[in-house]
C-alpha cells in the first residue's frame, strides 16, 4: 500500500472519530482543495493568465472552506469578503516584493539539479511567484477570518444591544489570541517545509551577507513574511466587515 | 512634544531602529567584501524567439548595462555589463535603472571596465519587508502581537543554533538534535505566549506528545508500506539522510499547528472550568469535542496550503518539459503531501489529548486544594 493512501485512511479514521459528520466533511473539503490546487497547477502551465487563475481557484476554495465545512451564515459571509479583500490588498504587496527582490524562478543552487531541464519555458515565473505565495496564505488566511467572524458572532449574540465599536473591538482581541499562534503555525509549516533547503544551505556555509542576497535564501523568507503579512491583516478586515454586517442588519 | 514621547516611548523604540537599520541597508555596501554595481544606464536588444525541445516558445533579450562600482578599491567608475534574460524568467532576470548588483569586475579594455554579474542585492527588500511584518503584527497585536514577535525571533535564533551545530559536528542525528530544538519550541512558545500556569503545563505536554505520536504514526506507515509513493528524489541533492530529514521535518512542521490546538484545548477546558469549578470530567470532554470539530478541518488546510505551494513552480517546469502529470506529481508533491497529512493527523490527535491531559491537570490541582 502506498504511504499516502495509508496516512490519508488514519486521517479520515481519526476525523470522523472526533467529528462525525462535520468530520468527513473536513476530510471531503480538503480531498476538493487538494483537486482544485491541482487543476490550478495544470492551468498555470498551459494558459497564460496566472493572477486570474489563482484568484478564481482561492475563491473556490473559501467558497468550500467557508460555506462547506460550515453553512452560509451572517459570519461566515463576513469571512469571505474578509478573505476576498485581503488576498486583493497582499497581491498588491507581493506584487511590489516580487519586483523588487526578483526572487522569482529557481536560484542557481537549484539550477544545477535541474540541468536536464530547459528553463525557457514561456511560463511568466514572476506571477509564478506572485500564485505561489496567494495559495500559501489562503488556508491561513480563511482560518483565521472564520475563527474571528464566529467568535464576533457569539459576542453579538449574548448581547445583541451591543455597539459596533465595542463589537469592533472585541473582534481586535479575539484577533490577538488567534495571532500568535497563526504565525507559530506559519512558521513551522515552513521551516519542516523548507527544512532540507535550510541544512543545504548551513552545508554550504555561506557567510550571513552572501547568505540573505541568494534568491533560494530570501525567497523562502519573503513568502513566510508575505503568508504571515496576510494572516494578520486579515484580522481587523475581518472584525470590520463583520462588524458592518451583524450591526447594520439589526438596525433597518 | 514631552508628553507625545512619554505617551509613545515604545513606538520610538521601534521607529528608531527601523530608520536607522533601513537607511544601514541602503548604504550598507562598503560592508560587503564582493564588489556592487548600481545600474545608472540599459540597452535592450531586440527580443529574440526562441522554442526548445518540447516547443516552448520564449523570447530572449540581452541587455547592455552601464552601472557605477559603490565599493571597493574602485568606487565610482563605471563598469560595462552584459546580461541576457529569457521573458519567462525561470533563472535570468532583467536589470532595471537603480538596481544594486554583486558583480566581478574582469578586465580594463581601452578605458572602461567590463564586469560580470553575480547576483543581485536584495537584503534591502528584506529587511523593508520585515518590518513592514513587524509593524502590522504589533500594530494589530498590541502587547500580544509585540509577544509574538520576541517568540518568532527566539525560534529563529534556536533553530539558527541548532542547525549550525548540527551541520558541525560529524554523524549527528538531526531527528535527535531536533527533538531538542522542538522540547525548547514548544516550552519558550507556550510560556511566552500564556505564561506560567496550569494551563500552559498542559499545553506543553499535550504538544509534545501530540508531534511525537504523529511523527511515530508517520514512521510506522513508512515501515509498514515499504515506503511506497514516496519520492526522496527532490532531495537528492543532500549529502545527508533524506529519510532522517523527512522525518525532522515533519516534527517541526507538524509543531506549529499541534501547538496551536493544544493552547485551543487547554485554554477552553480551563475556561469552562473556572465559569463552573463543579462541572464534570464527562462534560468538559464533551464541549471540548464540540469547540475541535470547528477547528480541526480548518487547521489541516492551512498546513495543506503552506506546504503544496511551494512545490508549484518546480510542477509547471517539470510539465512544460514534457514529464508526465503522475509522475511530476509523485516527484514534487509526494513528500509534501505526507507532510501535510501526517501533521492533520496530528492535529486531530490533540484534540482528545489536550482535553484528557487539561482535564487530568485540574484534577490534580483540585485534589491538592
Amino acid at each position: 500500500m502506498n504511504v499516502l493512501v495509508v496516512l490519508a485512511i488514519i486521517l479520515f479514521g481519526l476525523m470522523y472519530w472526533i467529528g462525525r459528520g462535520k468530520g468527513i466533511r473536513s476530510f471531503i473539503a480538503l480531498f476538493l482543495n487538494f483537486a482544485i490546487t491541482f487543476v490550478t497547477i495544470i492551468l498555470l502551465t498551459y494558459r497564460d493568465a496566472a493572477i486570474s487563475i489563482t484568484l478564481v481557484a482561492c475563491i473556490l476554495i473559501s467558497l468550500i472552506n467557508l460555506f462547506y465545512i460550515n453553512e452560509i451564515t451572517q459570519k461566515t459571509k463576513a469571512a469571505f469578503y474578509a478573505t476576498l479583500l485581503t488576498l486583493g490588498i497582499l497581491l498588491a504587496v507581493i506584487f511590489v516584493v516580487v519586483h523588487f527582490s526578483m526572487t522569482q524562478g529557481f536560484g542557481e543552487e537549484e539550477v544545477e539539479e535541474l540541468g536536464m531541464f530547459s528553463l525557457q519555458i514561456g511560463v511568466n515565473f514572476e506571477k509564478i511567484a506572485m500564485s505561489m505565495m496567494i495559495m500559501g496564505m489562503i488556508g491561513a488566511v480563511t482560518d483565521t477570518s472564520i475563527a474571528i467572524a464566529s467568535s464576533m458572532n457569539e459576542v453579538f449574540f449574548h448581547h445583541p444591544a451591543i455597539s459596533r465599536k465595542a463589537l469592533f473591538c472585541s473582534g481586535m482581541s479575539i484577533g490577538g489570541d488567534i495571532l500568535g499562534t497563526t504565525t507559530n503555525t506559519l512558521f513551522f509549516a515552513f521551516v519542516g517545509g523548507y527544512l532540507a533547503l535550510i541544512i543545504w544551505v548551513k552545508d554550504l556555509n555561506y557567510s550571513l551577507g552572501t547568505l540573505v542576497n541568494t534568491k533560494v535564501f530570501s525567497s523562502e523568507v519573503i513568502s513566510v513574511l508575505c503568508v504571515g503579512l496576510g494572516a494578520i491583516l486579515i484580522i481587523p478586515i475581518t472584525a470590520w466587515l463583520t462588524t458592518r454586517l451583524l450591526i447594520k442588519k439589526t438596525v433597518k | 512634544m514631552k508628553k507625545i514621547i512619554q505617551k509613545n516611548w515604545l513606538w520610538f523604540l521601534f521607529i528608531i531602529p527601523c530608520v536607522v537599520s533601513i537607511l544601514l541597508v541602503f548604504n550598507n555596501d562598503r560592508y560587503y567584501q564582493a564588489t556592487i554595481a548600481q545600474v545608472t544606464a540599459v540597452e535592450e536588444s531586440t527580443p529574440q524567439e526562441v522554442i526548445d525541445l518540447n516547443q516552448n516558445k520564449d523570447q530572449i533579450i540581452s541587455q547592455k548595462i552601464t552601472a557605477r562600482l559603490t565599493n571597493g578599491d574602485q568606487q565610482g567608475e563605471t563598469v560595462v555589463l552584459k546580461n541576457e534574460y529569457a521573458v519567462s524568467k525561470a533563472y535570468d532576470q532583467n536589470y532595471r535603472i537603480g538596481n544594486k548588483l554583486f558583480v566581478t569586475v574582469n578586465q580594463q579594455s581601452n578605458g572602461t571596465s567590463v564586469a560580470s554579474i553575480k547576483g543581485v542585492k536584495r537584503d534591502t527588500t528584506l529587511v523593508c519587508l520585515g518590518w513592514l511584518f513587524l509593524f502590522v503584527l504589533v500594530i494589530i497585536g498590541k502587547k500580544k502581537g509585540l509577544l509574538s514577535a520576541i517568540s518568532l525571533g527566539l525560534n529563529v535564533v534556536i533553530l539558527s543554533v541548532a542547525l549550525s551545530q548540527y551541520t558541525d559536528s560529524q554523524g549527528a542525528n538531526l531527528f535527535l538534535v531536533m527533538s531538542l530544538t522542538v522540547v525548547f519550541f514548544t516550552v519558550t512558545s507556550l510560556l511566552l505566549v500564556s505564561g506560567c500556569n496550569g494551563k500552559a503545563y498542559a499545553a506543553i505536554l499535550t504538544t509534545l506528545a501530540g508531534t511525537f505520536i504523529a511523527v511515530g504514526i508517520a514512521y510506522a506507515v513508512m515501515k509498514l508500506t515499504g515506503e511506497r509513493g514516496l519520492r526522496f528524489e527532490e532531495m537528492q541533492f543532500l549529502t545527508r539522510s533524506p529519510r532522517e530529514v523527512f522525518l525532522a521535518s515533519i516534527l517541526v512542521g507538524s509543531l506549529g499547528a499541534v501547538m496551536d490546538i493544544a493552547i485551543t484545548m487547554s485554554a477552553a477546558v480551563y475556561e469552562l472550568y473556572a465559569k463552573n469549578p463543579a462541572i464534570e470530567s464527562k462534560a468538559l470532554l464533551k464541549s471540548g469535542m464540540e469547540i475541535g470539530k470547528d477547528v480541526m478541518g480548518t487547521m489541516a488546510n492551512v498546513l495543506f496550503f503552506a506546504y503544496v505551494s511551494g512545490a508549484i513552480p518546480m510542477m509547471i517546469l517539470y510539465l512544460r518539459n514534457g514529464a508526465a502529470i503522475g509522475y511530476t506529481t509523485a516527484m514534487n508533491l509526494s513528500l509534501e503531501l505526507a507532510r501535510a497529512l501526517a501533521g492533520s493527523i496530528g492535529i486531530v490527535l490533540t484534540i482528545p489529548l489536550g482535553l484528557w491531559i487539561s482535564i487530568l491537570f485540574i484534577q490534580k490541582g483540585s485534589e491538592k486544594k
